[in-house]
């Protein structure tokens, strides 16, 4: 195990504690990969307080005190580096360990403060502990050409092809403005059949999940895609489970890849969803 | 086991939103001292996601010069100073060597 330069009554006093992740300690008899902390000078310890690990780095007080990490935190090009920084320190922790993932920059003045704040949910990160062991965490994004969608849509949905009776019997007048709302309904359609059609596939691979969290989509200019993002959700799975979870989705993606429905899947993550510490 | 679909460590873009609502968003929240509230996940992600862009788009178009330009790179700038180092010494010797004739010729 990497002892610490120093426990909290010398030279850790000034410095600033960042906080990467809780591991097992028993998982210590494993040596921390050689890993540089955020500051890309200090080097990554752990800190045992008993039955668990903190993993965290040191860093100087005046360069990311609270008003100069704002700044940096709204600095995209410094908060693109860093969160990776964070990301790659986490997945690298994970491939070794069973880890409570920390969110970023979660920071302390004293060693101290840490230690009081670990001894009060210690008890419930030992359990989490155990519990995501032998679990895994992935992510799966739905994209879809909503031109295809529309265009189905508009081809054999029922509500819209009794509508399309319906204008065809009326006057020109009323017809260009029947059309419009027409328009208008092909779009709601189409929206319902993208949600029904995540919906069914989310379903599907839920009843392999041990838990699943539904998330945001992003809008194309966060994706940077030409498609859109119609479902955005996250899996927890035993270890067990993933490779026939993977295959299920392989499946579903050439089913559907013709029809204008695009499958993605990353994982396994270290447990960012599921660890959670009220 | 997972065959390429692993979340890899480099900053690509398709990865990238992952990473970002991943670790910006998401993570074990106990309190810490120092808070960081990041204001606006989305249009961080943006603007990351352009910079990602710009920079591979420049690289697509060979627009990637100052990564060889001196002014602007310092590992260009190194570059650069060894081979004026290497031309001086080289410059150095043929210059011994026609001061040597000549002194030669001179007798």
């Amino acid at each position: 195990m990497n002892l610490p330069k120093a426990k909290g009554e010398e030279s850790t006093m000034e410095k600033l504690i960042y906080l990467y992740g809780i591991i097992p300690s028993a998982a210590t008899s494993q040596p921390l990969p050689r890993l540089k902390g955020l500051d890309g000078e200090s080097d990554l310890f752990s800190l045992s307080f008993d039955e668990i690990d903190a993993v965290v780095c040191e860093l100087d007080p005046e360069a990311y005190g609270e008003k100069e990490l704002e700044k940096k935190t709204n600095d995209a090009k410094w908060l693109h580096k860093y969160a990776f920084h964070h990301h790659e320190v986490l997945m690298k922790l994970y491939e070794n360990y069973p880890i409570i993932p920390m969110k970023f920059c979660t920071i302390y003045t004293s060693y101290e403060s840490l230690k009081s704040t670990i001894d009060q949910h210690k008890q419930h990160m030992m359990e989490l502990l155990e519990n995501i062991a032998d679990k895994e965490e992935w992510i799966l994004k739905i994209y879809c050409e909503a031109d295809k969608v529309k265009e189905r849509v508009a081809g054999y949905n029922e509500t819209v092809e009794s509508k399309k009776e319906e204008i065809a019997a009326m006057s020109p007048g009323r017809q260009y403005l029947e059309k419009r709302k027409l328009d208008q309904l092909i779009d709601q359609e189409a929206e319902k059949e993208k949600q029904a059609f995540s919906e069914k596939i989310h379903e599907d691979l839920a009843s392999l999940s041990i838990d699943t969290e539904v998330k945001k989509n992003w809008n194309k200019d966060v994706t940077g895609r030409s498609d859109e993002m119609c479902w955005n959700s996250v899996y927890l799975l035993e270890k067990s489970v993933v490779e026939s979870f993977l295959s299920a989705i392989k499946k579903k993606q050439k089913e559907w890849e013709d029809a204008g429905w695009h499958m993605e899947v990353t994982g396994p993550w270290p447990s960012y969803h599921f660890a959670k510490i009220s | 086991m997972n065959q390429g679909n692993a979340p890899q460590t480099t900053n690509q873009s398709s990865n990238l939103v992952d990473v970002l609502e991943t670790v910006l968003d998401k993570g074990v929240v106990i309190a810490g001292d120092i808070r960081v509230g990041i204001a606006d996940v989305e249009l961080l992600s943006i603007k990351i996601r352009l910079i990602v862009a710009s920079v591979d788009k420049a690289k697509e178009i060979g627009m990637d010069w100052w990564e060889t330009d001196p002014f602007l790179n310092s590992q260009a700038a190194i570059q650069e100073q060894d081979k004026l180092k290497e031309e001086n010494q080289q410059l150095q010797k043929r210059l011994e060597k026609l001061e040597g004739k000549l002194a030669g010729n001179g007798r």
